[in-house]
């Protein structure tokens, strides 16, 4: 028999042996799965409209993209201004192999992660090599390179246009179904990468990855291999962010450097990172939503909302809490929770 | 022919480098003295182009347009800059960067909405028109008069660090904060005084290569690019890594374009600093200090 009572601040349920809790408070509620059933019921209210379905599912990818940056970043200690070079990275690897040898898009996505983790591995030593600024500067300077490698090699990459007519990831035969199937497809990679970045900072790892944060001299004291976890931190979410780069390219059907890589591209994501709130991988979702809505809605200004974004964005990063962004105001922080803090000009 | 070409790379060598020295002087600045990476630096080139164009549409002349843009400038990097973001962010530097390259942003796309590429922006600052050989290499009066504006825009202001009590004061600040504070330097001052002073090298860059180089809204990205790339390659906050590092990057562009082929001169410019600053931590002068 299930019974209910009313306690001060949360509601009990009792069956059998068996005791559920709900807390009233909104800001206490901490239930992923209520969420996660929220973002499966979006499509049936919203099905007749698939611009806003569609701007969902990008919120969603960068969403996908954030969660293991902010999870890099931590790791490696280091403000990394370079995500978009593994998202072009995976991107272009599984948009040629598809175009130019008909890798189907599950042998792209294999190869995606063989390519970015190769390269992330070969590059990782800089995470030891670059102290502070420094880190961050090679990483700013790396997608770049790589945008001007996309226009020096314009027959390969094409990169003024981008790459087009991949093929595409399901097709369900009618495009309101494809767009349904390509949300939920995003929803369900962007909780994957949560769960495993929500599991990994609640692990051994995640407290290696704050002891790393706070002082690496300290953590070598202590007994932590910090190049090794440093170079696990690198590589690890670069197989993530490039496997977004694999997503875009098998739903959206088209990609080009010139979108993905340059500075403003960056600075989307490091917005969504500061807006939604570096303390947890959770502020990447509101952040993203917000980020995304506000982008969307300001379009129909006309071009009047190409500097209304960054100033709306601005007022909204000085307003919000310092470093705890949307997620901050609902989460109210526990003393025993981990809040990292970024020291760009670390030694 | 090759020694034609070599001609080209030693003249353009120099050209180039002199002018990058103008784009890079503020940047570096800023770097040694506030020890702050300015992500919204490009807004002074934007503001330079844009600034002195919408005065000149309002009816003023040139002279009053670009002191009216100076007295702009000068607001823009006290009040947004200084005041609205280093002061209070100083300890939140990742959004002490987020904010600055957002406010360079919204400046960009704002000249963007009101001057377009169509509106076709044209400063008259052209102080000697047409061209003359240099042995083998033809080069415009403007161009030269740019690289020598930018040659002397450095001596004084290494004139001005090395020479002055100011300068003496910010070369002291950029060794230790700390320790001028306690020798009784008026910090918040001379972090003003920096902040002017960075602006005037690349607003200078701005008026003099307005005639030649093609102004557009967006020209701020790879202006800072190219400031961000010498004081990496340099290192973060010294003149004279700036200054080397300035007709290194010169010298890259002129032997890529003119030897092999121009489109991979950013590139090429791109892997060397790569290289520099993994094998040799900080770039080719890592002190952190300003001379």
């Amino acid at each position: 028999m299930v019974s209910f009572e009313l306690k001060r601040d949360r509601i009990l349920m009792r069956w059998k042996q068996q005791k559920f809790e709900w807390i009233i408070e909104p800001r206490y509620w901490r239930n992923p799965i209520l969420w996660s059933l929220l973002l499966m019921a979006v499509p049936f209210f919203i099905m007749g409209y698939p611009n806003i379905l569609s701007m969902i599912t990008m919120a969603n990818l960068y969403a996908a993209i954030t969660i293991p940056l902010a999870l890099q970043m931590t790791g490696t200690g280091r403000l990394n201004f370079g995500p978009q070079l593994y998202l072009g990275l995976g991107g272009y690897t599984s948009a040629l192999l598809n175009l130019h040898m008909g890798f189907s898009p599950f042998f792209t996505l294999i190869a995606t992660i063989l390519i970015c983790g190769g390269i992330s591995l070969l590059l990782s030593p800089i995470t030891w090599i670059a102290k502070g600024l420094y880190f961050s500067l090679i990483t700013l300077i790396l997608p770049l390179a790589f945008l001007d490698l996309t226009f020096i090699y314009g027959d390969l990459f094409r990169g003024e246009v981008g790459l087009m007519g991949m093929s595409p990831m399901i097709n369900l035969g009618r495009i309101t179904w494809n767009y349904v199937a390509y949300y939920y497809l995003s929803v369900f990679m962007m909780l994957t990468f949560l769960f495993v970045a929500e599991k990994i900072s609640q692990s051994r790892f995640g407290v290696t990855m704050a002891a790393i944060n706070e002082n690496e001299d300290v953590a070598l004291m202590m007994g932590v291999n910090v190049n090794k976890y440093k170079v696990f931190y690198y590589v690890f979410p670069s197989i993530m962010i490039g496997i977004v780069g694999w997503f875009i390219v098998h739903t959206f059907r088209t990609f080009a450097g010139i979108t993905y890589l340059p500075l403003d591209f960056m600075l989307k994501m490091l917005i969504i990172v500061m807006i939604g709130g570096r303390a947890s991988v959770y502020g990447m979702i509101p952040g993203a939503y917000f980020v995304c809505f506000l982008e969307d809605s300001l379009r129909s200004l006309g071009t009047v909302n190409y500097f209304l974004f960054p100033i709306i964005l601005i007022i909204v990063l000085v307003a919000l809490p310092r470093g705890e962004g949307i997620y901050g105001l609902y989460h109210k922080r526990h003393p025993r929770d981990y809040f990292p803090v970024m020291r760009v000009r670390r030694e | 022919m090759l020694l034609v070409k070599l001609q080209s790379v030693l003249v353009y060598t120099f050209i180039w480098g002199s002018i990058y020295l103008l784009i890079s002087l503020g940047f570096s600045l800023i770097c040694g003295v506030l020890r702050i990476f300015h992500l919204g630096y490009g807004v002074i080139f934007v503001l330079a182009a844009y600034g002195t164009w919408a005065f000149l549409d309002a009816g003023l002349g040139l002279i009053p347009s670009i002191l009216a843009m100076l007295v702009l400038q000068v607001l823009v990097a006290l009040l947004v800059f200084y005041k609205g973001i280093f002061q209070r962010y100083l300890d939140r530097e990742e959004i002490l960067l987020t904010l600055t390259m957002l406010v360079f942003m919204a400046v960009t796309h704002m000249a963007n909405y009101f001057y377009p590429i169509t509106a076709g922006v044209n400063l008259p600052t052209t102080i000697i028109d047409g061209t003359f050989m240099l042995g083998a290499v033809r080069i415009s009066y403007q161009m030269l008069l740019a690289a020598l504006m930018g040659v002397a825009v450095t001596v004084l202001l290494i004139l001005f660090f090395l020479k002055t009590r100011l300068g003496l004061i910010i070369r002291a600040m950029s060794q230790s904060t700390q320790a001028s504070l306690l020798l009784g330097a008026d910090i918040n001052k001379m972090y003003y005084l920096a902040m002017i002073l960075s602006i005037i090298p690349p607003t200078i860059c701005t008026l003099m290569i307005a005639p030649f180089w093609s102004i557009d809204p967006h020209m701020g990205a790879s202006l800072l690019m190219t400031a961000m790339l010498i004081a990496i390659l340099g290192g973060l906050g010294n003149l004279k890594g700036s200054i080397i590092a300035s007709y290194l990057i010169g010298f890259i562009h002129a032997s890529v374009s003119f030897l092999y082929v121009s489109r991979f001169m950013g590139f090429a410019a791109l892997i060397i600093t790569l290289i520099v600053m993994i094998f040799k931590r900080g770039g080719l002068f890592a002190g952190e200090t300003i001379w």
